[in-house]
């Protein structure tokens, strides 16, 4: 059974279940890339570990002692260890002798490899993999109990299995739907784990901002985080800023934060008595694994910050908050993923938190054209607001925004300012912060993000929002100014890639809610539904349906039963219907008694013929005809008209028997 | 009424088929609680998923194999002889009205050891016919009562399992053992002329042609050469003498005697009549006359298979 399609399908399995387990990129390297070797191998029908059968699996059983060992110094999790194991042992049995049994084996260690892919991620692309695992498993299955006699099997027939198995296969994706939504959810997502590492962050929300390097990050189009926001704006697009650091310590090439950290606490509130303000925005976040990073965003300005929850392989768990000084937040233990409330009050210039003395005001040692061209472009102003709106103004109309900055230079900013006269929005806010404090104007340089998308009810913003802007204290209280120019600011994502990560969120947003958050509670008002449905009204309708449809679903599930039942019964009548021409042999059976042929009912109406013509019968010309017709009316497609039908049986009446 | 009502329930309640659960099945199923188990643990519902994929599967794998064999009608064609302990050919005609049936094994219910026969694809209005080779265990009438098939298609991790009434018998014949003693020459049939070693029956071939010796059967003559010499030539068949042998099976005998005597009177009949012998046999309650060719042979076989089941003759 080398390369036939059972094997092909049994590795393609393989792959999807190695994919949903890879998924979350938490298995070891090694593992990574070993499975890939296997399969090209097992394409390529190279089988190195046929007739090495002892061998390999005394090498195996050394693995999973060291992964044991893993497990028990706590170095590894013990689910990424099994399935760690359950690769290598797919990957064994996939490079063995293609028998029957090994094929089996390889299936089945996919099944565990797609389970432990279900205890470990929660994308949807699981539930693609899951699919195509299933699809690939059931061919491969099939053409297992068929591997005997594959060959006698012609291509009409293979023809009809495909049938068959198409049918079967989404029948069995109907069904396992149907047992998603029934199967009683006795405990409540204790250990549910909603997120991964995925491919690691990206969002740059670094310890440091470090000036001379591209800006790629500008293009991507991964979710860096989702949030609700109350009152719901209810725009497409947000033009809001999303704080994130503050940095005030420059040395020329690189920003850093001077601030120390506070004792981790639940809470934090900023700016005391800003909570009471009337503009304030609540928000729920729910960052992802694209996000990477322990700090906390809100919208500028934020105030208050609560109910933090670290998502990681474990599930969730609640984490404190640690505050350091210029209003940066982190959670208290590194994670895949967080989740927690903000507020903010986007309206009023609130952080009145006073510069250092010193380091608000600090420059490292700079090209000195630099404090001439801040002279210059400050324009002879004096006030430190006016200064500082010039210097925003003159850097936003000279200089041209750019991501494409290769190289490495000694100093970035004079690079910026005189050289390239290009840059982005790190260089721009350097830039503008420098001149600022050359113009004895207290700065400092803040990242977050800058947008923010409608997806559903809630909004989502790209690692590709990514941005650093300026702050500056002016009359008491720091004041945001943004030198980038405006199209440098959101996500520069390709339109095709940014409508395709639109329609994944909503995907994913329809996937967190109706499957990953599915519960019990929900199978309580879905049975509600069923038996008495909702008067409620049409949005807390569609909230509620599992389906997240407007449909009544009760009268919509009875209709569906009762359209089945329907289509069995009207099966059912039609097999039981009798032929049409069976009723014609019934009347002519019934004629011929009544004219004295006894034996109607136990000789074939067609002996019956032969045997009145051989004995001379006088009606045999005439039963003759009506055989003839009643075969080609039952078994050929010459149905027989009522008239002719009248005729033939009048013969019989009228002939001297 | 009440009769037909249970009568009903009764096969309701007992639907004819069986489900035997294959080794990957067992595994199957033990990994299904395995996940099931960890998913009301977590409540973790991508657990849940992949369990009630899990479950699907087994209950389109029920639909599909019960598709594939309830439509099913098979005809068994039996071979003219079998001996017992030796493989024999027993063929099977598969056909349904409708649809397809995949991976059908056919077996006899009960009574031969057979390994069954394998159809990989039956399809509506194409009979298919199929071989298996069967081993009788003992001589005798064997009445066939059902033939079981079965398939694991789709998935390999049931294998259903439908038993068809289908009667038919099979008379076995007694294995051919070896005989210890050669059977003595039968002398209470050599009266007449075929008492005599000299005996012409007139019914082998022609051999030659010679003068009628004195005290020679008239009846030999062959006239027209008499008339052509003028002389009384008489025919010289090829087998001037006749070999006859009567077999004796004692079918008072009873348990591994009566069989040892049938397997040695089945041995002897094949061995003498290669030989040229005419075999008869004697069981006490059938009694056969020496003759020769295969249809004899078949009488023998059938008279020994038959001793010491009188009641089933």
């Amino acid at each position: 059974m080398r390369r036939t399609p059972g094997v092909i399908s049994r590795d393609l399995a393989a792959l999807a279940g190695f994919g949903a387990v890879a998924l979350p990129g938490v298995l070891p390297l090694p593992v990574l890339v070993i499975f890939p070797f296997a399969l090209i191998l097992s394409l390529l029908d190279i089988r190195p570990l046929a007739g090495r059968r002892t061998a390999s699996v005394i090498v195996l059983l050394v693995i999973a002692l060291g992964l044991f060992g893993a497990v028990a110094t706590s170095a590894l999790d013990l689910v990424i260890a099994a399935v760690s194991f359950a690769t290598l042992v797919t990957c064994h049995r996939m490079l063995a002798e293609p028998t029957p049994q090994a094929s089996r084996q390889v299936l089945l260690s996919g099944l565990l490899l797609v389970s432990g892919g279900a205890a470990l991620t929660g994308e949807v692309l699981f539930a693609v993999l899951l699919v195509a695992f299933f699809l690939c498993a059931s061919w491969s299955m099939a053409w297992l109990v068929l591997a005997a006699d594959e060959a006698s099997v012609d291509s009409a027939e293979r023809r009809a299995i495909s049938r068959q198995l198409i049918l079967g296969s989404l029948a069995t994706l109907v069904m396992a739907l149907a047992f998603f939504v029934v199967f009683p959810r006795l405990s409540w997502n204790l250990a549910n784990r909603r997120a991964a590492p995925g491919l690691g962050g990206q969002t740059g929300m670094s310890d440091t901002v470090r000036l001379g390097g591209g800006g790629d990050i500008k293009t991507s189009a991964r979710v860096a985080f989702r949030v609700s926001l109350i009152p719901d704006p209810r725009s497409e697009r947000l033009e809001s800023y999303w704080v994130g650091r503050h940095f005030d310590v420059f040395d020329g090439a690189e920003w850093r934060s001077s601030g120390t950290p506070a004792t981790p606490s639940s809470v934090v509130g900023l700016h005391r008595g800003a909570q009471r303000s009337l503009n304030q925005v609540s928000q729920e976040f729910e960052t992802t694994p694209a996000y990477g990073s322990r700090t906390l965003v809100a919208l500028d300005t934020p105030t208050f910050f609560a109910r933090a929850r670290s998502i990681s392989l474990s599930g969730m768990v609640p984490m404190a908050l640690i505050h350091v000084p210029g209003d940066q937040i982190f959670g208290a233990i590194d994670s895949n993923a967080l989740s927690y409330a903000a507020t903010s009050d986007q309206l009023s210039r609130i952080d009145r938190t006073p510069p250092d003395p010193v380091g608000g005001l600090a420059v490292p040692n700079l090209d000195p054209r630099i404090a001439t061209l801040a002279t210059e472009l400050s324009g002879g102003a004096t006030e430190s607001l006016e200064i500082a709106q010039r210097l925003e103004r003159e850097l936003k109309r000279r200089y041209e925004y750019t991501l494409e900055l290769p190289g490495d230079v000694s100093d970035p900013l004079a690079d910026f300012l005189f050289t390239r006269r290009a840059g982005h929005c790190e260089d721009f806010a350097t830039a503008l912060a420098i001149m600022l404090r050359l113009q004895k104007v207290p700065s400092r340089v803040v990242t977050g993000f800058y947008g923010g998308e409608r997806a559903g009810d809630r909004y989502v913003v790209r690692s590709g929002d990514a941005h650093a802007w300026t702050e500056a204290f002016v009359d008491g209280a720091w004041l945001r100014l943004d030198a980038t120019p405006d199209t440098g600011r959101a996500a520069s994502s390709n339109a095709w890639t940014a409508a395709f990560t639109n329609a994944w969120e909503r995907l994913e947003a329809w996937w967190r809610a109706r499957v990953m958050d599915y519960s019990f509670q929900d199978q309580v008002s879905f049975a509600r539904q069923l038996v008495r449905p909702s008067r409620a009204s049409a949005p807390e309708a569609e909230a509620s349906s599992p389906l997240g449809t407007r449909v009544p679903l009760g009268p919509a599930v009875l209709v569906l039963v009762g359209a089945g039942l329907l289509v069995l019964a009207v099966q059912r009548l039609r097999r039981r219907a009798p032929h049409p021409a069976s009723s014609f042999l019934e009347e002519l059976e019934a004629r011929l008694k009544a004219r004295g042929v006894t034996d109607v009912a136990t000789v074939p109406l067609e002996e019956l013929s032969a045997s009145l013509a051989r004995s001379g019968h006088p009606l045999s010309p005439a039963v003759a005809r009506a055989t003839r017709r009643y075969l080609e009316a039952r078994f050929t497609n010459r149905p027989l008209e009522a008239r002719e039908r009248r005729a033939l049986l009048a013969a019989l009446e009228t002939s001297n028997g | 009424m009440l009769r037909r009502l249970i009568s009903s329930i009764r096969r309701a309640l007992k639907p004819g088929r069986l489900l035997r659960i294959t080794p990957v099945g067992r595994i199957y199923l033990l990994l299904t609680m395995g996940i099931g188990l960890g998913a009301l643990n977590t409540g973790n519902n991508l657990l849940y998923l992949v369990l009630g994929l899990l479950l699907a599967t087994i209950v389109v794998s029920g639909v599909l194999s019960e598709r594939v064999i309830w439509d099913l009608e098979v005809r068994r064609l039996l071979p003219e002889g079998a001996f017992a302990h030796e493989p024999f050919t027993v063929r099977y005609e598969l056909r349904r009205k409708r649809g397809q049936g995949f991976a059908v094994r056919v077996r006899e219910s009960g009574s031969l050891e057979s390994a069954g026969a394998w159809a990989p694809v039956i399809v509506a209005g194409r009979p298919v016919v199929v071989r298996a080779v069967a081993t009788a265990p003992r001589r005798g009438p064997w009445a066939l009562e059902a033939i079981e098939v079965s398939t694991t298609f789709p998935f390999g991790i049931f294998e259903k399992i439908r038993t068809i009434a289908v009667s038919d018998s099979l008379l076995v014949f007694p294995r051919r053992g070896f005989a210890c003693d050669s059977p003595a020459r039968d002398q209470s049939l050599l009266r007449g002329e075929l008492g005599s070693s000299r005996h012409r029956d007139g019914t082998a071939d022609l051999a030659d042609l010679r003068e009628l010796a004195i005290g020679e059967d008239a009846r030999r003559i062959h006239w027209r050469k008499t008339a052509t010499t003028g002389k009384l030539i008489t025919v010289e068949r090829e087998r001037e003498e006749r070999r006859q042998i009567t077999l004796n099976v004692d079918e008072r005998l009873s348990g591994d005697e009566l069989e040892f005597a049938c397997e040695e009177a089945a041995g002897q009949t094949a061995l003498l009549m290669e030989q040229g012998y005419d075999v008869g046999l004697d069981v006490g309650t059938r009694r056969l006359r020496p003759a020769h060719g295969a249809p004899h042979e078949r009488r023998i076989l059938s008279a020994l298979a038959l001793a010491g089941f009188g009641s089933e003759r």
